[in-house]
């Protein structure tokens, strides 16, 4: 079934067509990868789908709902999450309270039941706390659970903030390069976070560079360049296509 | 309201506009340069009135005292920059304003130490009765004021296009990091920025104190009207802070000549609020765009 | 183990000793003098643990809380002083009033971000300044609203310095209590979120406009709340008490004690209110050192505000934290 429903989607800035009449869909329980050359669009088109950008035409539907004029924090709250190609943590805060941020649209207490500690808040606050303990060990960044945000490994951010977009309960997570930075070891470590993350139910659209990882954990790919969609299909006829290889002529290799 | 009297009115707007063009002048070369406001920058125009009155207490010659007080309120400019806001220059634009209000605080509190809490009066830089023009009295010190900002913008403009300083200072304000491939000393620029910020509002505070006395809390007024000034015409823009210093000053002597002296205060405040609501670009700037 | 000890005492002991202290000083004394700085403080207390939210949790600077104290405490002297309403339906009055104020100048200020938002705010306090002389029918002008009514409930006047003084530190333990719940909680977490990367926030799901339309109204709200006790406290108010002056005074007060905390800008608001009254606690303190210290008042708060941006930019509440979370590392460490 076809969880997200793209449809002819436009932005231009200026004189720029950053995304050009794009069209795809993302079906429930998979993982897709979103890939192209550097300024092809893919942070743009995760930003129109988010809301984050306002298409100037073309629509989104989202498990059926039409998506047109919702407000990010709607959208996370009609269940898609984001993270962010410069990671945006909440430095001044430990990874535990990142991740709690995370749950804002699950959790019920208000400025008044916050400020009067009424019981049920009380009870609240633990099972969000056991839970963000829970989403740090899917991640694999359980031991900087109760350090600031800004003193975390740069590989671990990225996790941390995966972590604190499934805190949402997302049915559909848009990663934005989440293997940047990464070594090899920690590299295969996300992959198999992925595709647990995807075993859960979490249908997975992935913005990444590194093909041995897009090759490795993916359903289907999607191809931008230049804004256009120029190719979608499974991995390996992706990395036969003709146009995807003149794309990425003289950027790198994608078999690599 | 016949002829003469509206000469008279735009004449009183002028001259207040002029002053606010100085004063928003030196918000936008600051702003230019690093991208804040520099909320210390009324206190500029109030050392500017102050340190000149000090200096005809002293027994400078008038001419020397004028001078002297640019010259010392640039310096102060120089050195509250070097000493407050470069070691922090890497943070967040609100760090570096609330290093400039507690500047603002720490200028004017210093002020009334060292001159006293009363007002103070400069006297003309050329005395003598006011000029008649077509029925409307325009005093003599009107015409300095005049006369010193068309020379200060001139000077800014020939700074700005002419020399080798002026062109890094508007490539830094396109980007530092592009100025500073280019081999310019941005420190030096935003320094400088602040330095020529502070002799500006000085200029203002010094031309205008014969004529409306000077205290150490006049900086507030006259930080916040040159701000309306500067956001007026776009900030950043300094065609636009001239622009929109005769505006805002034309606009508030027409209130209190159609409206009433009362609320002569509160127009600048409220055409403050409205461009920042409505179209925080300026009049004249181009509307930007956010970027995720 | 001892951490956890020790936090506890920290969170629990420490604020119920202060309490205590509080209570037992109309035991101990009776100085009337003593008592009316004693309730500036509490005053200015409520006032700065509402700007803490908004500027140091939430990240939204506000130079223009003077005014939102002013519209509280006009508009509860107004309704008891003219009017006859009653004192707590007019204290509400202008608790809400303030808090519609915030909400006002909040909305069309969404769009804007650090400066420009200073400078709204700061143009707000100055508008309002101009109205409290000008509005004169109602704030009767540079002269001042006199005769404001004591406190009073029922038929229970509260119309000594102690009692007012019992009275504003009741509001305002009441009110920290409220907002240290406020900030341990989901709501407060998403105003440290908002502060820390409003583009992570809205990810979250937080939506954003309006939570800085909710902290700005509440913010607004206590400052009211504030200047509504004031003016009930010292049946005078005027103008120049709401200027711009105090506004900044106020943001010094939670950039000193350190934005992200409550305690630490409520620890700078007790010292710099105190400061030009210190003769109040120290009997022994000659007239000329007072004099000092009041004449160099704004100097203090001003290079302590620039000194601890440039030397300790979470304040002295960062100060703290880091410490704190450098000796946790070490103990991880060495285990």
């Amino acid at each position: 079934m076809s969880l997200l429903s793209v449809k002819g989607i436009s932005k231009r800035f200026g004189g720029l067509t950053a995304v050009d009449d794009v069209s795809f869909e993302v079906f429930e329980g998979t993982i897709k990868a979103l890939i192209g050359p550097n300024g092809a669009g893919k942070s743009t088109l995760f930003n129109l789908l988010t809301g984050f950008e306002r298409p100037d035409a073309g629509s989104v539907a989202f498990g059926g709902a039409p998506l047109a004029g919702k407000r990010p924090h709607e959208i996370v709250r009609a269940g898609m999450a984001r993270t962010f190609q410069n990671t945006q943590l909440f430095e001044e805060m430990t990874a535990t309270e990142n991740v709690l941020v995370g749950m804002h649209t699950t959790l019920r207490t208000g400025l008044m039941a916050g400020a009067l500690r009424l019981p049920w808040t009380r009870a609240e606050e633990r099972r969000a706390i056991e839970r963000s303990a829970h989403l740090l060990r899917l991640v694999g960044a359980q031991e900087y659970a109760d350090s600031y945000a800004a003193d975390i490994p740069h590989g671990v951010r990225r996790l941390l903030e995966i972590a604190r977009a499934l805190a949402t309960s997302p049915r559909l997570l848009l990663l934005d390069e989440p293997a940047a930075g990464l070594n090899n070891a920690e590299t295969r470590t996300l992959a198999s976070s992925l595709r647990r993350i995807r075993d859960d139910g979490v249908t997975l659209l992935v913005v990444e560079h590194d093909m041995g990882l897009v090759m490795d954990v993916s359903e289907e790919i999607i191809v931008l360049d230049r804004g256009c969609k120029i190719a979608e299909g499974p991995p390996l006829l992706i990395q036969k296509d003709a146009a995807v290889i003149e794309a990425y002529l003289g950027e790198e290799d994608v078999s690599a | 309201m016949n002829s003469a009297e509206l000469l008279q009115f735009v004449a009183s707007g002028l001259q207040n506009g002029a002053v606010y063009a100085l004063v928003a002048l030196g918000f936008t070369l600051v702003y230019a340069s690093t991208g804040i406001i520099n909320f210390a920058q009324g206190e500029f125009f109030m050392l500017g009135g102050m340190l000149a009155v000090a200096g005809v207490r002293f027994g400078l010659p008038l001419p020397f005292a004028v001078l002297a007080s640019v010259a010392g309120t640039a310096a102060i400019g120089l050195l509250f920059e070097r000493v407050a806001l470069r070691p922090r220059r890497d943070s967040g634009p609100l760090v570096l304003i609330i290093i400039t209000i507690g500047g603002s605080m720490v200028m004017k509190s210093l002020a009334r130490h060292a001159f006293g809490p009363n007002e103070l009066t400069l006297p003309p830089f050329s005395p003598g009765d006011p000029i008649v023009l077509a029925g409307a009295s325009i005093d003599r010190q009107v015409l300095w004021i005049w006369g010193l900002t068309i020379v200060a913008v001139i000077a800014l403009t020939f700074l700005y296009s002419k020399t080798k300083l002026g062109r890094a200072m508007r490539a830094c304000s396109l980007s530092h990091d592009a100025a500073r491939l280019m081999g310019i000393d941005t420190a030096r620029v935003v320094m400088i920025s602040f330095g020529l910020a502070a002799a500006l509002g000085a200029l203002g505070g010094v031309a205008v104190a014969p004529l409306t006395q000077t205290a150490f809390d006049v900086g507030a007024r006259a930080g916040l009207k040159g701000f309306a000034a500067a956001i007026l015409g776009g900030l950043g823009n300094p065609i636009g802070a001239v622009v929109g210093g005769l505006v805002l000053g034309i606009l508030e002597s027409m209130s209190v000549a159609f409206i009433s002296s009362t609320y002569k205060d509160a127009i600048s405040l409220v055409i403050l609020l409205a461009v920042l609501f409505l179209r925080p670009q300026g009049i004249l700037g181009k509307r930007g765009r956010e970027k995720v | 183990m001892t951490g956890s000890w020790m936090r506890r005492i920290g969170g629990f002991a420490l604020p119920l000793a202060a309490c205590c202290l509080l209570a037992a000083v109309p035991l101990i004394t009776n100085d009337r003098y003593l008592f009316k700085v004693l309730t500036f403080v509490g005053l200015n207390v409520i006032v700065v643990a509402g700007l803490a939210l908004l500027f140091g949790f939430a990240g939204q600077i506000s130079l223009g809380h003077a005014a939102f104290v002013g519209i509280g405490a006009y508009t509860c002297g107004y309704l008891t002083a003219v009017a006859g309403v009653p004192w707590p339906i007019a204290v509400l009055a202008g608790s809400v009033l303030a808090a519609f104020g915030g909400l006002l100048l909040a909305v069309p200020s969404l769009r804007l971000k650090g400066h420009y938002l200073a400078m709204a705010t700061l143009g707000f306090n100055e508008i309002m300044s101009v109205l409290f002389v000008e509005l004169r029918s109602i704030t009767g002008g540079n002269d001042g609203l006199r005769g404001i009514p004591f406190a009073s409930i029922g038929a229970w006047k509260i119309d000594t310095p102690s009692g007012n003084y019992l009275l504003v530190w009741a509001v305002a333990v009441v009110v920290l209590v409220l907002v240290g719940n406020v900030i341990r909680t989901r709501p407060g977490r998403a105003m440290r979120a908002l502060h820390g990367s409003e583009l992570g926030a809205m990810a979250s799901g937080v939506d954003t406009r309006g939570l800085k339309i909710q902290v700005f109204a509440l913010s607004a709200g206590l400052a009211g709340l504030a200047g509504a006790l004031y003016a009930s406290a010292v049946g005078f108010i005027s103008p120049s008490t709401f200027s711009l002056e105090f506004s900044v005074l106020l943001i010094a007060m939670v950039v000193v004690g350190g934005t992200g905390s409550l305690a630490g800008p409520v620890t700078a608001c007790v010292l710099l209110t105190l400061l030009p009254y210190a003769d109040a606690l120290i009997p022994g303190l000659s007239k000329d050192a007072v004099a000092v210290l009041q004449d160099w008042e704004a100097d203090i708060s001003g290079f302590a505000m620039i000194l601890v941006l440039l030397f300790a930019p979470g304040g002295v509440a960062g100060l703290v934290r880091r410490a704190a979370a450098a000796r946790r590392t070490s103990v991880r460490e060495a285990a």
